[in-house]
């Protein structure tokens, strides 16, 4: 699969281009209330915004905190069904939306107007041909093939001709793109394009974006939850918290001089390849439950601001100029306390390391998987049969204490193989050893679907404690693992839709851990949550850890949390293991070309990633030989051959009996590069 | 190339369904007891004459054998003879069909229209779409022949602008439709008698599936009015017509297609009970005239033919759907 976008690393254009007089788009003091079963209740307060023409603006902010609502509001999407009130100025391409009547604003999102949506699978209409949805905004199919093209979908003509479902994560987003794009509109607003995509789709994504504003000339705000993603792109960036911009600058003046303490947290709490594995991670403290801020009339971050004076309960912050700054744009942040918070230093070096693992010695493996293959019978997209190899040959043990993390794309098979080891998955050849029942434990993605709707937290919690246990030692138990994955005693009486998702996935893990297991199988515990609550559940998975000596098998698509929970590192590719190896080496010197990838890609600041062309292969029809090699720059012909057989191999010689410290690489050209 | 594959896994499960329910048919006609012997050459015949007319039917043969005649005279057209008429049954069901299917068409059109029309009157924003809501999850508990006689009572009986029974118009046409029949005939007059003979009885087998399909659009219809494609397409500057004839209809129609189908097919059998109240002279009177006499070949002539009806139907409905949603013949 051929992608076009030209093999050149560049850096966004600093400092910010030349802001006109005659911006986009122009908030100012905007206020949005929606109303939800009757009652109604402001969404947005106050917001300042500007966006200048050709300007990539960054909106981050975790979930609540307003950002989506505001991108529908700037295309007068907001659902009539929440009747919306609006007060302040809203003019975007020309038009004050709060007075535009129907037929100009539909005029504008038709011509002067774009948008991309976060999940590309349900945002296209499933029963209509995509290339006709294109038209329907281009205005013929010829333009919509030839923004097909433009926005590197191979055989366009072809894929006209495709329904949504018959494409991958990354061409439906393409097809967003292109639509968004029909018309060369002033504004293409996008609310979270790379969310729903894997890692190196992800970067491919981000470069077309910032392509198509240097082609095009479009203004694009890009509405985030990670910063990461909004510095790569973006020329400015906005952080929203509850419906307020706390902060606004270039890209350069947040990154390097954040004045909010909650910038400082986003950023504190983000993992990077450098992050310290040897201190808890920084992270925000959780939201005490009904103490919002805005409520008492105070700043609402303040109940979470380790910053925080009287005076924050008392006003609301505006949002003003910092007296730093570095000239061309000015730098806003609203906080009192800016001055203090601008010395980044503060927040860092505050955290004790953590004690150091139980020994476990070096007995025999906990869990002992040998030649696991694994084939399930499914369709294919034309409705044939079609046999898909989740995995196809994966050797693998897990020590006493150890924690591994496997990382891997969609497809990889990397929730299959955690499936197999906690024995849920029986559809298997090859052998796995290892404990059963109680001894193993589960936590998944979604902690909201696997906690009973109906339990309270208290019932979930007894169940798991051995019959016949009184009633009072069932309950100091309960209280203790609640105290242990801090939450308070009063949740003991809460059911799950009570808790935010973040309270939620804490009582996964308490459940799993109320008895202690031998093992924990965690399927991307942390991927639904923001950022700053998962930097609170990885905490505490390293904590359990240490105090309960629990071994960990972690599965995660995110190369940086693999390295903080993980001792070794597993990376699959198309149902088999790539490399393995101590997380340290695997990330320091990492020896597959897809693990290579797979660094390069974790977001760093104001570095446009190179992205790897293509997508994973389908795990219907992996390629002969090494599966990678349709991929892999380097590649040479005897990689596609099916005679060599691909195997796990110690890196450099080091072929020591010690599983713990060994580096395997399943490359034909390990060493040469 | 799928479309093909999936129409054709279809029609082999009509078949297999065919062949089911012929087995059944025979198998109730082993387990109950009618003796067709005494039906056709009556109780007091000697006992050489019931051997002769046994070894005649051929009932002494083993039961594999038999069912597999049975089989035979289905794939041929034969049904057998009916003990009541002395006629064979194929003949006697084609007299009586086209008006249980005139009246079935007629229910169902109607079905379909007081559906659509229900469900976008309690979607509309206007003051009786409380009103149509309530009557979609209320009005389906009104049993079928109980608004038939409300009809009879309200509309012949009090008003006196319907007739309260039989068939108006052409009955003895070309196509047996007597609506159709009429029009064809140009004649006006009988046109309208067919008409007013129809409409009552088709509105009591129309109401329970109209309101049926009338939920089930308007659920569909205001799930598909909240998915992200649709805000999509309002996004792209598409005209709220547009959005709702090409994004909205089309998503919505998969399951009340499904539904309709089962309605209809359901039709198939209430249209028995409303032929009974309006003395419809169509495949339910013959129904209800062969039950009480034990005459077995004409019940399951009939049995086979509406049962037929409706897993062709349901058949159909499979198959436009997969035409409405790409995706069906995928999964």
């Amino acid at each position: 699969m051929d992608v076009a976008v030209p093999p050149s690393t560049k850096t966004p254009p600093d400092p910010g281009p030349v802001r006109t007089a005659d911006p986009v788009a122009r908030l100012q003091g905007l206020d949005v209330s929606l109303e939800r079963n009757g009652v109604r209740s402001p969404i947005l307060h106050g917001v300042d915004l500007e966006v200048g023409r050709g300007e990539i603006v960054g909106v981050v902010g975790e979930s609540g905190s307003g950002k989506s609502v505001m991108s529908m509001a700037m295309l007068g999407l907001l659902p009539e069904s929440s009747r919306p009130r609006i007060d302040g100025t809203l003019e975007v391409a020309g038009m004050d939306l709060r007075t535009a009547p129907p037929a100009r604003l539909r005029e504008a999102r038709r011509s002067r107007l774009g948008v991309v949506f976060q999940d590309p699978m349900t945002s296209l209409n499933p029963t209509m041909l995509v290339g006709r949805q294109v038209a329907e905004k281009a205005g013929s199919p010829q333009e919509a093939v030839r923004l097909m093209r433009a926005v590197g979908i191979p055989q366009p003509e072809r894929r006209y001709r495709s329904y949504p479902h018959e494409l991958s994560g990354g061409l439906r987003q393409r097809v967003m793109i292109a639509m968004a794009l029909a018309g060369r509109p002033e504004l293409v607003v996008a609310d979270e394009p790379t969310t729903a995509l894997d890692v190196t789709v992800q970067a491919q994504i981000l470069r077309l974006l910032a392509d198509m504003r240097d082609e095009i000339g479009c203004s694009v705000v890009m509405i985030t939850h990670d910063l990461g993603v909004a510095a790569q792109v973006a020329d400015r960036i906005a952080v929203m918290y509850r419906g307020r911009i706390v902060e606004t600058g270039t890209t350069r003046q947040v990154l390097e001089h954040p004045q909010h303490p909650y910038t400082l947290g986003l950023l504190g709490s983000r993992l990077s390849l450098d992050s310290d594995r040897s201190r808890p991670l920084w992270s925000l403290p959780a939201e005490a439950a009904g103490t919002a801020g805005a409520a008492s009339g105070g700043c609402a971050f303040a109940s979470r601001c380790r910053f925080a004076v009287e005076a924050c309960a008392e006003g609301v912050p505006t949002l003003d100029e910092v007296a730093a700054g570095d000239g061309h744009a000015e730098h806003r942040a609203a906080c009192f306390e800016s001055g203090r918070v601008g010395d980044r230093g503060v927040s860092r070096t505050l955290l004790d390391p953590l004690p150091p693992l139980p020994d476990h010695g070096r007995g025999a493996p906990l869990i002992q998987a040998a030649e696991l293959e694994c084939t399930f019978q499914v369709r294919d997209e034309h409705g044939r049969r079609a046999r898909l190899g989740a995995l196809r040959g994966v050797t693998f043990d897990l020590q006493p204490g150890e924690s591994v993390a496997v990382v891997g794309e969609s497809g990889s098979g990397k929730s299959t193989l955690l499936r197999v080891a906690g024995h849920l998955e029986k559809r298997f050849t090859g052998s796995v050893r290892g404990p059963r029942g109680t001894d193993i434990q589960m936590v998944f993605q979604d902690a909201g679907s696997s906690l009973t709707p109906w339990m309270t937290v208290r019932e979930v919690l007894h169940e798991r404690l051995p019959r016949g246990t009184d009633r009072a030692e069932k309950e100091s138990r309960a209280r203790a693992i609640l105290d242990r994955v801090g939450l308070p005693p009063a949740v003991l009486d809460a059911i799950p839709g009570e808790l935010s998702g973040g309270q939620r996935q804490r009582v996964v893990l308490a459940r799993a851990t109320i008895v202690p297991p031998r093992v924990l199988l965690c399927d991307e515990p942390t991927s639904a949550l923001d950022v700053s609550v998962a930097a609170n559940v990885l905490n505490l998975i390293n904590e359990m850890r240490r105090e309960l000596g629990i071994a960990v098998m972690f599965v995660t698509h995110d190369l940086a949390v693999a390295r903080i929970v993980g001792d070794r590192i597993a990376v699959m590719y198309l149902g088999r293991i790539v490399e393995v190896g101590r997380a340290e080496d695997v990330i320091a010197r990492p020896q597959h070309p897809y693990t290579r990838n797979l660094v390069a890609a974790v977001p760093r600041p104001g570095t446009i990633v190179e992205p790897l062309p293509g997508e994973p292969a389908s795990a219907l029809d992996p390629p002969t030989g090494c599966a990678f090699h349709p991929r892999c720059p380097v590649a040479v012909p005897e990689c596609s051959s099916t005679v060599v057989g691909i195997q796990l191999t110690a890196v450099d010689g080091r072929s020591t009996a010690d599983v713990a410290r060994r580096h395997e690489v399943a490359c034909l050209r390990r060493g040469e590069i | 190339m799928s479309r093909l594959r999936f129409v054709g896994v279809r029609l082999a499960s009509l078949l297999g369904l065919l062949g089911a329910l012929s087995l059944v048919l025979f198998l109730l006609q082993e387990v109950s007891g009618a003796d067709p012997v005494s039906a056709t050459i009556g109780g007091n015949a000697s006992p050489d004459a019931v051997a002769a007319a046994r070894e005649r039917l051929g009932l002494d043969d083993p039961a594999p054998q038999r069912y597999l005649a049975f089989v035979g005279g289905l794939l041929t057209g034969d049904l057998g003879t009916s003990f009541r008429t002395r006629r064979p049954v194929a003949e006697d069901i084609g007299a009586y069909l086209p008006a249980t299917l005139e009246l079935v068409l007629v229910a169902f059109l109607l079905a379909v229209l007081l559906g659509v029309l229900f469900a976008v009157s309690s979607m509309l924003r206007w003051p009786l779409a409380g009103v149509f809501r309530g009557l979609l999850f209320v009005g389906s508990t009104a049993p079928t022949f109980m608004l038939g006689i409300l009809g009879i009572i309200v509309f012949y009986k009090l008003l006196g602008w319907l007739p309260a029974s039989g068939r108006g118009g052409v009955t003895d046409g070309p196509t047996g439709l007597s609506v159709l029949d009429s029009m064809l005939a140009g004649d006006p007059a009988a046109t309208g008698d067919a008409l007013a003979h129809v409409v009552m009885p088709a509105l009591a087998l129309a109401v329970g599936p109209a309101l049926a399909i009338g939920r089930v659009l308007r659920s569909s219809l205001t799930e598909t009015l909240r998915s992200d494609h649709v805000r999509t397409a309002t996004a792209k500057g598409l005209t709220e017509t547009q959005v709702l004839r090409g994004h909205v209809l089309r998503n919505s129609l998969g399951a009340s297609l499904s539904m309709g189908a089962l309605q209809l097919g359901f039709m198939f059998g209430g249209v028995l009970l409303v032929e009974g109240v309006f003395t419809w002279g169509g495949l339910g009177s013959y129904l209800s005239a062969s039950l009480p006499v034990s005459d077995f070949p004409a019940v399951a002539g009939v049995t086979f033919v509406l049962g037929g009806l409706y897993v062709a139907v349901n058949t159909a409905a499979d198959v436009l759907q997969s035409v409405a949603d790409p995706r069906i013949s995928v999964s």
